[in-house]
């Protein structure tokens, strides 16, 4: 808050208001397209998806009112809550180890080469669409028939069943995930890495800091904002985790998959609970507005360090 | 006089217009998932619409997953198709939901040959007297096995024909799933020092073991008594039954032995690859899936009945059917042509094919006689074919809730050290409250 | 910088390791496409086509192949078309995320106006409700309009609008310095030419990064133009794929066609990445402030 140092005149606070007002037309001009997009595509159906939380719609029949009955039967259900502990489980083994994988190998590319062809190989396995993925990893993951048993066999060891058994599958869901994710994030933390002007890390290095120290007080301080994107939407992504676990293990062995989102597409499409399945979404959906809102907190998301 | 004139010839342009929009041909769509049939019925509509000038057919298939999640948004947002191919596991929520035209009036008024499908098939799609689909084909369930490594055990072929077997000691089935596992050293599993960690080849794999376990282990428990269901439509299932419990033990038994593979191993990929790729002497599968043992097995391979348990052999008999959408605008001609579907001349078109076996008997002798020239005896699968030897999918509302609960609970019951009976108890008591 | 030190040799032998793990899988991929149908399960662990065969190719592109198996009746994908409809969903979308995206985003990283930060908190929202039951409503409302099986109705939810990319953008536009702009804006500039001319040519780099990470994303797309665009005239690769994986009913997909179809697909993506690929890198160095 600037305190005004004279008293506006009439005159003064007229143009003031004007400007004000121009600024909010050209403001809502450039949001304009956007936003019909997200009030007819997003906004409407959220609206209508609260709605159907209210009713007993099976999909194919109109449903009735039930009041919050859905909601309640969601406090009550161990599959709920244990589905929200898996997918709990799903973001930790999920998020950090990505992250900073991600985060080595954007500096690594950064630092070591500007070939095309190495940026391009890291982020192939992004360029295969989830189903495919989970495909080709289940061939390569089977306990007596996947070619990575087979070298476990092979350097002495026993032969894990990375996706049948209910101590392994969920953090195998998670390594495919990352390894189909990782480069994809990498690319977001190279460019964030390539938008940091280079005069900083030249006068440093004019200074006698060391890599580290570089990386430490310019790198990760500068790359904030990028940083705060890529945890918020990874987070999202990774509490809709869906695809890999529908092919691969289908929840299983023994519910120990049985994500949120899995639990919610059962409700919908195989139990036709449509009406439970969107009171789930949207519990889903303002758990995950909380977590953001946290995350856009602790991150400074909202503001940066150069302007 | 001009003006009526005038009137009179525009009324005759207009009938003219409307009598050549109704010789404009109708088109009835129909949907099924099987890619190696969609071709052969695509015969059977040649020959519908030459016999029907006025009706086209268009037939479209779309694999299993895609084939449910279109017919559901169809039904939705009333792009269904006219005809459908139906299973027996999404009936109950359809007739709920009262997307399938009610057969029963129309039938009655053509007098539509039921009593020429083999016994059982037509009845599955049948609720308190009011029939929802013609049946198209069946299919049950035998024993694949390995020829070379049959032999090389030392069993007789015909042994294979004749294996019973029971709970307690697993009768001359188990003997022989002892000796058709092998392990690295060569030792086979009725052999002294048979090393039961370091298996080569089990006697037998299957897919994991799931909810209604058709092909897994359905035809073992049911052939000792167990029986799913009170009754067809039923509420109260009885997975809590001790003969359930018994036939598990004996197969975690197996696995602890070495002759069976584990619930871990079975992997994802499924029995049928754990065969092809010569980890397993023997798989029990459905009659779908002769074709792919075939073209998929590098070795002969064999047909055998399930083993006779103490209440005889038994297989489950699944068939499928042709329904009606309720939406549909043309169901006259819809039902013209599911009528077709289920006459012999389709039929044997699709008994020649060796894909299937077709609902009529007659058609059945076409597919036998078609894989007898591909070198397949397929009698193991025949043979069950009859009411005394077969009992239906449990049927009954809420499947697809059931089945979770149970695949979850045979999780438990293969991959854990507690108690089978305990297991299935709490799984029983889970399912039935769903009907409360 | 460029001596070879132990630490340099140590960071290139891991990202040689990465860079095998991710290739990895890709190489089965193609070793499963070049493999003969009735080995995938024998030789599922081994590192090199057994029975080495071109027959899947030739199979999933409708051509005359070696492999005949009377279990695999699967019909061919008709390349051609799926591409050309792939290209055509993609480059709309693409487009279209991307200008309105950037639109929306330097309104929400430089203006002043009532309800921003509702909006664009608004906005981020809208990633957080299961697609799920988006897809219902939004699928009834494109057949009510009558775009079923139309490039209108398949672009339709997205072209306009992508969370994630007004949220990326936004982002860069916050961590660039706003001076220029300042000064264009004393000079007179109009806020649009000021967007079109001086901040968004800052954003080179993020800009392709964007598109790269958008197109991939469009090309895979599946649920929704499956839904909406299921017509062979306007069906897209990602659901032709699935049409193809599923074709046999129970028991074992036709897995080596289906990553013979795999490779066949990510082949234009590939071509692509290599056309623009120099590009792309010479934008994002060039987008540093040097």
């Amino acid at each position: 808050m600037e305190i005004p140092v004279f008293v506006p005149s009439a005159d003064a606070e007229r143009m003031r208001r004007a400007r004000r007002r121009r600024s909010n037309l050209v403001g809502w001009a450039f949001i304009l397209p956007a936003l019909i997009g997200f009030s007819v595509f997003y906004l409407l159906p959220i609206f209508r998806a609260v709605e159907i939380s209210f009713t007993d719609w099976n999909l194919l029949r109109p449903g009735k009112w039930v009041g919050v009955s859905n909601y309640v039967k969601i406090w009550n259900d161990k599959n709920f809550w244990h589905s929200m502990w898996v997918t709990l489980l799903y973001v930790l083994y999920n998020i950090p180890l990505q992250t900073a994988l991600a985060l080595g190998i954007a500096v690594l590319a950064d630092r070591l080469s500007q070939s095309v062809v190495l940026r391009a190989v890291i982020v192939a396995p992004y360029l295969i669409s989830n189903v495919v993925a989970a495909m080709v990893w289940l061939l390569m993951l089977d306990p007596l028939l996947g070619m990575t048993n087979e070298f476990i066999r092979w350097i002495g060891g026993t032969q894990v069943p990375f996706l049948t058994s209910p101590d392994y599958a969920l953090m195998s869901v998670a390594g495919i995930s990352i390894w189909r994710h990782v480069g994809f994030t990498a690319l977001l933390f190279y460019t964030g890495l390539k938008s940091i002007p280079q005069y900083l890390y030249e006068a440093a290095r004019i200074e006698g800091a060391s890599e580290w120290k570089q990386f430490r007080y310019i790198t990760l301080p500068l790359l904030r904002p990028v940083m705060a994107f890529i945890m918020v939407t990874s987070v999202i992504g990774s509490f809709q985790v869906f695809d890999v676990i529908a092919v691969t293990t289908t929840g299983g062995p023994a519910n120990s998959t049985r994500v949120i989102l899995y639990y919610i597409f059962e409700n919908a499409f195989r139990f036709n609970k449509m009406g439970y399945a969107s009171a789930l979404s949207v519990v889903l959906f303002a758990l995950l507005i909380g977590i953001t809102l946290i995350q856009m907190r602790v991150m400074r998301g909202g503001d940066s360090d150069l302007a | 006089m001009r003006i009526a004139k005038i009137l009179a010839s525009a009324t005759a342009i207009s009938a003219l217009l409307s009598g050549v929009a109704r010789a404009e041909d109708v088109t009835i769509s129909y949907w099924m998932w099987d890619g190696n049939q969609s071709p052969e019925y695509r015969k059977c509509a040649d020959k519908f619409e030459a016999a029907n000038p006025g009706i086209k057919i268009d037939v479209k298939q779309e694999g299993w997953d895609n084939y449910w999640t279109n017919l559901t948004t169809g039904f939705v947002a009333g792009t269904a198709p006219d005809v459908f191919v139906n299973h027996l596991s999404r009936f109950p929520e359809f007739l709920t939901n009262e997307v399938m035209v009610d057969l029963t009036d129309r039938i009655a008024a053509d007098k539509t040959d039921m009593a020429g499908y083999i016994p059982g098939l037509a009845e599955s799609w049948n609720k308190e007297g009011h029939q929802y689909g013609l049946p198209k084909d069946w299919d049950t369930v035998a024993l694949v096995y390995n020829k070379k490594m049959v032999a090389d055990a030392g069993v007789a072929e015909e042994e294979m024909m004749n294996l019973d077997w029971n709970p307690k000691d697993g009768g001359s089935f188990g003997k022989v799933l002892a000796k058709l596992s092998v392990d690295q050293a060569g030792k086979h599993g009725d052999q002294e020092g048979f090393d039961k960690t370091k298996v080569a080849t089990y006697g037998m794999v299957s897919n994991r073991k799931g909810d209604y376990g058709q092909t897994e282990w359905s035809w073992l428990a049911v052939s000792s008594g167990f029986k799913y269901i009170d009754k067809p439509w039923g509420s109260k299932f009885s997975y809590d039954d001790p003969k359930l419990a018994e036939t598990f033990d004996w197969i975690k038994g197996e696995v602890a032995a070495g002759h069976h593979v584990s619930q871990e191993e079975a992997g994802k990929i499924g029995g049928s690859a754990l065969f092809a790729a010569g980890k397993g002497a023997l798989s029990p599968d459905g009659s779908w899936m002769i074709r792919w043992y075939k073209d998929n097995s590098k070795f002969d391979i064999g047909f055998a009945p399930v083993p006779k348990g103490p209440e005889g052999r038994r297989s489950m008999f699944n068939g499928l059917a042709d329904s009606i959408w309720s939406g549909s605008k043309n169901p006259d001609q819809a039902w013209k042509w599911v009528q077709y579907l289920g006459t012999s001349e389709c039929q044997t078109i699709i008994g020649n094919a060796a894909v299937v076996f077709p609902a009529r008997p007659e058609a059945v002798d076409a597919a036998v006689a078609a894989h007898k020239t591909n070198g397949m005896d397929v009698n193991a699968f025949k043979m069950l074919a009859t009411p005394e030897t077969t009992f239906p999918f449990p049927i009954a509302d809420h499947g697809n809730e059931v089945s979770s609960v149970l695949n979850a609970a045979m999780d438990k019951v293969m991959l854990g050290d507690g108690n089978t009976a305990e297991t299935f108890k709490a799984a029983n008591d889970e399912v039935n409250a769903l009907f409360q | 910088m460029k001596n070879l030190s132990i630490g340099r040799i140590f960071a290139w032998f891991c990202l040689l390791l990465f860079c095998t793990v991710s290739l990895l899988p890709i190489w089965v991929a193609i070793k499963t496409g070049l493999s003969h149908p009735n080995s995938v399960f024998t030789s599922n662990s081994s590192l090199w086509p057994t029975d080495l065969t071109t027959g899947n190719f030739a199979r999933v592109l409708g051509m005359e192949s070696d492999i005949v198996l009377s279990s695999i009746k699967a019909s061919p994908i008709n390349f051609a078309i799926a591409i050309r409809n792939s290209l055509i969903y993609t480059g709309l979308i693409v487009s279209g995320q991307i200008f309105f995206s950037a639109l929306a985003a330097y309104a929400f990283a430089r203006m002043e106006f009532w309800g921003r930060d509702v909006m664009f908190y608004a906005f981020i929202a809208a990633t957080m409700i299961p697609s799920m039951v988006l897809f219902i409503p939004n699928f009834i409302l494109i057949k009510e309009i009558g775009w079923l099986n139309t490039f209108a109705g398949m672009v339709a939810p997205n072209i306009l609008m992508a969370p994630f990319a007004v949220f990326f953008l936004r982002q860069f536009f916050l961590s660039t310095p706003k001076e220029l702009e300042e000064a264009a804006r004393l000079d007179g500039c109009k806020p649009f030419t000021i967007f079109w001319r001086i901040a968004l040519p800052l954003q080179k780099g993020p800009l392709a990064t964007l598109a790269i990470l958008l197109s991939i994303n469009a090309w895979n797309e599946f649920f929704w133009p499956f839904l909406t665009g299921h017509d062979e005239s306007v069906r897209v690769m990602a659901v032709a794929l699935s049409d193809f994986k599923s074709q046999v009913g129970d028991g074992q997909p036709d897995w080596t066609g289906l990553m013979a179809a795999v490779v066949l697909s990510i082949i234009p993506v590939i071509v692509l990445l290599m056309l623009f690929g120099r590009r792309i890198v010479d934008s994002l160095q060039t987008s540093g402030m040097k």
